[in-house]
């Protein structure tokens, strides 16, 4: 069997082609409308940052509080939109808008409330990060650390 | 070891078949997936009086890979529990086999899915098939599935199958039905959303009753609506489950059969620096599984206790705290219908409410400073349906808008605060109120429990941050008061460590406590590790001690005994 799990992991690393594309899913936004979580973001040379989150997880919540901050200043020097796409289930999906308005957040937010989208990425944990440009996936960053977000400004900038 | 090779060979003739593919971007064909690997190495802990398993390695390890070519997705999910699963999963996921498959054919009007599938209809009160590896549930249904969308204002979803448990599939069959309407779109509203959707369930399984007194088929029904208005939402949801016989103890029983039903609503106010969330519930008899009656392991044990063949997602709406000491006593959604003639113990669901405020003191104002100051509330009180019980034979009639004896109260108001570039803060306080006795069916302990939790993060410099989160609890009774303290580091967005440790003391040695396995005293709890991640993986690596008690995600719980040892987990998507 370990024989079994040693070929498994073997043969993962010859799968190691990053994921292009990101996956098409319907999701609902806030107004309960269906938005393509691909499809309806294709803007030519705007770097689309997919931000994964919960109003439960307090690195996520820190997180999209600290870019909130320096959102206005992101959006003069870059051609950025930021979709938070929050993975809350039924038990705190009724949290994230009045949470999301509370907090005074300017995102364009998606409910991934049965983690279709999530799962289609295989995130594991949030806060996870997917940076798209021109339909591809650039960037990927697994996790948050206070004060990480002008670090990943500067990744931005240079993709 | 057959199945095994099946998966590799699969895996193989898709990996060669990538690699053709990635030649030319423009045929869009691509491969992902993730990997996810959980193993401890449970170790003796003399202090604690704790041996380790017989098998002290043991891993949890999951391999999804989808491929995509157009409009066909295939996927599959090898899964492998060797030598053994982690400590508490359910037995019945042994050795290493193929978990889910699916192939998927997606346009924008038709999503036509045959094999593996997860699905939520509404809420989840009636039907909710997901998947969460730190729970153990993958309650996939295997079938078929066919979402319509004639417009984008219509949605029509048909399904039918068995539901997944451990490697194999539960023998009641499931038939569900969903819709979803946007009127406001239809109507071409302009100021308003309204939406409405309806849904059916049915779970049909053989009975061994020669004269049963409730249906094979046993149908639900759900209808809902949505209306939002500028800053003002309302939404409401009515399920009801028809008769069925109920589990008395672990067993159901031909004599015991009731109908279910479950009540929610929610509605608030939110703009921008204000928010204002109430929800309303009431479940009766609401526990739906796959098959009747649960797997039974030991007699203290069924496959209950892992969450297996689940239908439906009643989560406790409660706030998910991450303060640790906020989760020893944590509540669980009262779902089913409990008598428990030894005790006294009747009950048959769940009412009650939550609201949360979340305000935003502005920059500039006296309480805002120059960055702002966040505050959240958020108080949640359930309550036994209140009616008239009998023990034996067992029975029940509820009223259906008054209350019981309580089960749960939780007050809290959490307030964040940045008070310079550098650094930033907040504090929590919770008030928690737990009835064990009407919870659990057992030991009459309540506790009254009051906690504070500070915690600050200071950013050293532009890349390297600390953490340092101080927690107190007092609690009137059980192992009465803990206090536990968390420094994290951060090296970089790669490196992270951290240290903790939790300890408990104030303690009556002759008291009840609530659980029988529970730890000795004057016990640290402590922990240390760290973790790396680059791209989409990541790596950890921690040691220490876990309390025992549950583990909950989503409103959903999974007890874990005490144990010690090292933990590795890695993941990583592609």
């Amino acid at each position: 069997m370990k024989k079994t799990l040693l070929v498994l992991f073997t043969l993962i690393n010859f799968l190691v082609y990053s994921q292009h594309q990101l996956p098409n899913v319907k999701l609902k936004n806030l107004k309960g409308e269906l938005v393509n979580s691909n499809l309806d973001f294709q803007k030519k040379e705007v770097l689309y940052v997919y931000s994964f989150w919960a109003t439960w997880c307090a690195p996520c919540v820190q997180e999209l509080d600290a870019i909130n901050e320096v959102y206005g200043d992101w959006k003069q020097k870059l051609n950025v939109e930021l979709i938070a796409v929050s993975v809350d289930d039924s038990r705190t999906e009724k949290r994230v808008k009045p949470m999301v308005n509370g907090k005074g957040w300017g995102y364009t937010i998606l409910l991934d409330t049965n983690q279709e989208f999530k799962r289609s990425l295989s995130i594991a944990n949030v806060p996870y990060t997917v940076v798209v440009k021109n339909n591809v996936i650039v960037y990927v960053q697994n996790g948050h650390s206070p004060g990480g977000e002008s670090e990943f400004f500067e990744k931005l900038k240079s993709l | 070891m057959k199945k095994c090779l099946f998966l590799i060979a699969i895996l193989s003739s898709i990996s060669v078949f990538s690699q053709t593919i990635t030649k030319d971007e423009k045929t869009k064909g691509r491969l992902f997936g993730g990997l996810e690997s959980n193993s401890q190495w449970y170790l003796n802990d003399i202090e604690r009086g704790i041996n380790h398993p017989e098998q002290p390695i043991r891993s949890n390890n999951y391999l999804l890979i989808n491929y995509n070519y157009g409009k066909w997705t295939a996927g599959i999910q090898g899964e492998s529990y060797a030598p053994k699963p982690l400590l508490n999963f359910n037995p019945k996921y042994e050795k290493t086999n193929l978990g889910t498959y699916f192939l998927n054919y997606k346009t924008e009007k038709v999503d036509v899915t045959a094999g593996y599938f997860y699905e939520q209809f509404g809420s989840g009160l009636l039907l909710r098939s997901w998947e969460d590896r730190s729970l153990g549930i993958n309650n996939a249904i295997r079938g078929g599935k066919i979402v319509l969308r004639p417009s984008e204002n219509l949605s029509f979803t048909g399904l039918y199958g068995n539901q997944r448990t451990g490697f194999g599939v539960s023998k009641g069959t499931i038939y569900g039905f969903n819709s979803d309407i946007n009127l406001s779109g239809i109507l071409k509203m302009e100021s308003s959303d309204v939406s409405v959707g309806f849904s059916y369930v049915g779970r049909e399984e053989k009975t061994t009753f020669v004269n049963p007194n409730f249906e094979e088929l046993t149908n639900s029904f759900s209808g809902r609506f949505n209306y939002s208005h500028e800053a003002f939402y309302i939404n409401s949801e009515y399920n009801y489950k028809a008769e069925d016989a109920i589990l008395y103890p672990i067993t159901v029983s031909n004599a015991f059969v009731k109908p279910g039903s479950a009540l929610l609503t929610n509605f608030g106010y939110s703009k921008k620096g204000v928010g204002l969330d109430v929800s309303l519930r009431r479940i009766e008899n609401m526990n739906f599984l796959s098959e009747r009656n649960p797997e039974v392991f030991s007699p203290e044990q069924t496959s209950l206790a892992y969450n297996d063949r689940m239908m439906n997602f009643v989560p406790s709406l409660t706030k998910q705290h991450h303060s640790n000491l906020a989760n020893i006593y944590v509540f669980q959604a009262q779902k089913s219908v409990s008598i428990v003639s030894d005790n006294g113990i009747a009950k048959a669901g769940e009412i009650g409410g939550q609201i949360d405020f979340f305000y935003e003191f502005k920059k500039g104002s006296a309480f805002g400073g120059k960055y702002g100051t966040k505050i959240a509330l958020n108080s949640s009180n359930w309550f036994n349906l209140d009616g008239d019980y009998t023990l034996y034979p067992p029975d029940y009639k509820t009223d259906f808008f008054t209350i019981g004896e309580k089960y749960f109260s939780d007050y809290n108001i959490e307030i964040s605060k940045k008070f310079n570039s550098n650094l930033q803060g907040s504090i929590v306080f919770i008030n928690q109120y737990y009835n064990h006795r009407l919870i659990a069916a057992s030991l009459n302990i309540q506790v009254n429990s009051f906690i504070i939790a500070p915690e600050i993060s200071y950013k050293l410099t532009p890349t390297k941050s600390l953490k340092i989160a101080v927690e107190h609890m007092w609690a009137d009774s059980d192992r009465k008061n803990w206090a536990a303290l968390m420094v994290e580091y951060n090296h970089n967005l790669n490196w992270s460590f951290f240290v903790s440790d939790m300890y408990n003391y104030g303690f009556d040695k002759n008291s009840n406590l609530i659980d029988d396995v529970s730890d000795h005293f004057k016990i640290h709890f402590y922990n240390l590790g760290t973790a790396y991640t680059k791209g989409s993986s990541r790596i950890g690596l921690s040691y220490g001690r876990q309390r025992g008690g549950l583990v909950c995600a989503g409103g959903i719980c999974r007890f874990v005994p005490p144990s010690s040892g090292v933990t590795l987990s890695l993941t990583k998507s592609f």
